[in-house]
């Protein structure tokens, strides 16, 4: 079965799965050595849970999801309405699961809502991260030239702010007017777009540089040469080679974003009192340490379970995803 | 190698634009009219046409980054909002000694704590030593500050209530008040620098120098101490600039858990009080003290090492 440069099976060199596919199908029976055949999602499935690590990430984050989802379902409290027993920082209790605070509303309630923040700044930041940073990175990647660079001199621009501090300075300017305008909505808003401003030009640059090879190779020649415009050579033959790139970095990128969500609401500048985030939730109870300590340690291991978790799901997709480093 | 430094100033200058345009930029962008939030209940349409001229919002847009541009090379930052009258750049003068002082503070110690504790636990490779120093400096690496805070707290609280000797949590002025805040301040960092030494040293460790060094003879202190460290110490300079990155991130939320009147103290306290002119001020110096370190650095790598001069 010969393969069609601009065919279905070229686009997914990802994993080329379909060329062993083939010769399996031509010859079957007579290559026995042959492994036998997956699609591409079985292939990564399989590879992806024998690290261990990774799998365990994966239950712990869709556990935390899950909780997200459908905790205030089934945990029916209100997260800032003030114990009317005036019961403050309690332990846990059957009544507070995980105890009260120091003004005596109740932890789990706070904890899931928390950890809603959390996840949603997390999924918006990276869609926004994809979504212009991964096609700006392409369109500089490909095009170069003047459209390259004007891409990389704004995305330079928001480089020279080291670390959170244009996050800072955006969300301290805007937050106040978004917040009178939608409410938490509009912090949310707010504190979204400080984190992926900061955080686009990264994945551009990611994706700029992986692009830059890529359209040197011989199959996008092949495909030009058969008459392929450039839209077809970004979508069909360039882009499913950048899936891996962009799924692995923006996955890792999340427990950065759930750090600095933590460390804008911290500061005041996220999702203000009496709503909750972890990061209020983990200074509000410092000072009150030596009364109770599980109200620091209950966000903190959430905060912590986030991070260990996005950690190791990235590491395991970029094993599972690496042809280089697939040793089956 | 003139060419190199050539591009080097260019792109300081470049970095330098933009820090300070996208700080005017959000500065101009932002919502309300400072001139009615100055005059507060005094609204007088005459006077409220003198300050907005006084304070040069009346010109048109570019005129106005030009002379804030102009302003910032001469030391001034504006006015600040809420003090009225008062310069920004005296309340910035009484934050940048303190938060200069913990940063450096801070980097002394992550350098002094993090380099040999990376090359020791390369020349012990695998052993025990080893293994525990990586668990220790990824943990340390990997823990928000804001999450240390707590447990170092909780254990001088334990300290405090068992009449041990302990730490004052909070404030600034005292010695003693330094000590926590440059250990959270550091944490992260020592351990950053510590993983990248070791990782460093044990790639010198694999040159044919160092295995010709020792087939000449030469005893391993010799080895290690002039041929191995040295050249190991050299992409360590590069470490640098991320790990002030890293400190002026940490700044804002250490000095404010810890109550130090630095720079980060200073322009949350200017995020409370909506007085935009303080924040687009510590920003820029900020963003400023990053950007001239790693300029730095940058200078000395080229200066330290031969090829990086031949390359060019």
């Amino acid at each position: 079965m010969a393969i069609h440069p601009l065919g279905k099976n070229q686009s997914k060199t990802v994993v080329p799965v379909s060329v062993r596919t083939a010769v399996n199908a031509d010859h079957a029976g007579t290559i026995a050595a042959l492994p036998e055949t997956r699609g591409f999602w079985p292939d990564l499935w399989r590879r992806y849970r024998q690290n261990r690590l990774a799998l365990f990430g994966l239950f712990v984050l869709l556990a935390l999801v899950i909780i997200a989802l459908i905790g205030p379902l089934l945990y029916n409290i209100d997260p800032t309405t003030i114990s009317p027993s005036y019961n403050l920082n309690a332990f846990p209790s059957a009544a507070n699961w995980l105890g009260t605070d120091n003004t005596g509303r109740d932890t789990l309630a706070r904890l899931i809502y928390g950890l809603r923040v959390s996840l949603l700044v997390a999924v918006f930041v990276e869609t926004i991260n994809i979504t212009v940073g991964a096609t700006l990175g392409l369109l500089a990647g490909y095009f170069g030239g003047m459209v390259d660079f004007v891409i990389s001199r704004l995305a330079d621009m928001l480089f020279a702010f080291p670390g959170l501090l244009l996050a800072i300075l955006v969300s301290a300017v805007f937050g106040k007017a978004a917040e009178d305008q939608f409410g938490s909505v509009g912090r949310l808003l707010i504190v979204t777009g400080a984190l992926s401003l900061v955080g686009w030009p990264l994945m551009a640059r990611y994706v700029r540089g992986q692009t830059l090879t890529l359209r040197e190779r011989d199959y996008v020649l092949a495909a030009r040469s058969l008459g392929a415009d450039s839209r077809r050579i970004l979508l069909r033959h360039i882009l499913p080679n950048l899936a891996g790139l962009i799924v692995v970095s923006s996955t890792l990128d999340i427990a950065n974003v759930v750090i600095a969500e933590a460390v804008l609401s911290l500061l005041g500048l996220g999702i203000q009192p009496p709503d909750s985030s972890l990061g209020i939730m983990i200074t509000q109870a410092t000072p009150f340490i030596s009364v109770n300590w599980t109200q620091v340690f209950f966000p903190s291991a959430v905060l912590t379970l986030i991070v260990l978790s996005v950690s190791f799901i990235g590491d395991g997709l970029r094993d599972a995803l690496d042809p280089q480093s697939r040793s089956h | 190698m003139a060419r190199l430094l050539l591009r080097r100033l260019a792109g300081l200058v470049f970095v330098l634009f933009s820090i300070t345009f996208i700080t005017f930029l959000v500065g101009h962008l932002a919502p309300g009219d400072p001139i009615r939030v100055l005059l507060g209940s005094r609204q007088d349409q005459s006077l409220y046409d003198r300050l907005r001229h006084l304070y040069g919002l009346d010109l048109p847009w570019p005129q106005q980054y030009l002379n804030y541009v102009s302003g910032l090379l001469h030391g001034n930052f504006g006015y600040s909002f809420r003090y009225e009258g008062r310069a920004v750049s005296d309340l910035l003068l009484s934050g940048v000694p303190v938060s200069l002082g913990l940063g450096l503070v801070a980097l002394l110690f992550s350098i002094g704590i993090g380099v040999p504790l990376g090359v020791i636990s390369a020349l012990r490779q695998n052993t025990w030593f080893d293994r525990g120093t990586l668990l220790a400096t990824l943990t340390l690496y990997s823990i928000p500050s804001f999450v240390l805070i707590p447990i170092l707290r909780a254990a001088n609280f334990f300290a405090y209530s068992h009449k041990w000797p302990s730490l004052p949590v909070a404030g600034w002025g005292d010695l003693t008040q330094w000590i926590l805040p440059v250990l959270v301040l550091s944490a992260a960092t020592v351990g950053y620098i510590a993983r990248l030494t070791r990782f460093s040293m044990l790639e010198v460790l694999q040159e044919d120098y160092i295995r010709t060094a020792f087939s000449i003879g030469l005893r391993a202190r010799t080895v290690y101490g002039v041929y191995a460290f040295r050249n190991a110490l050299l992409p360590l300079l590069t470490v640098i600039g991320p790990s002030v990155a890293f400190l002026v991130t940490g700044t804002f939320v250490i000095e404010n858990l810890f109550s130090i009147p630095g720079i980060g103290y200073l322009s949350v306290q200017a995020i409370g009080q909506r007085d935009y002119p303080v924040i687009q001020g510590t920003t820029v110096i900020l963003a400023v003290a990053v950007v001239l370190m790693n300029f730095v650095t940058d200078l000395a790598y080229m200066l330290a090492d031969p090829r990086v001069r031949i390359e060019s």
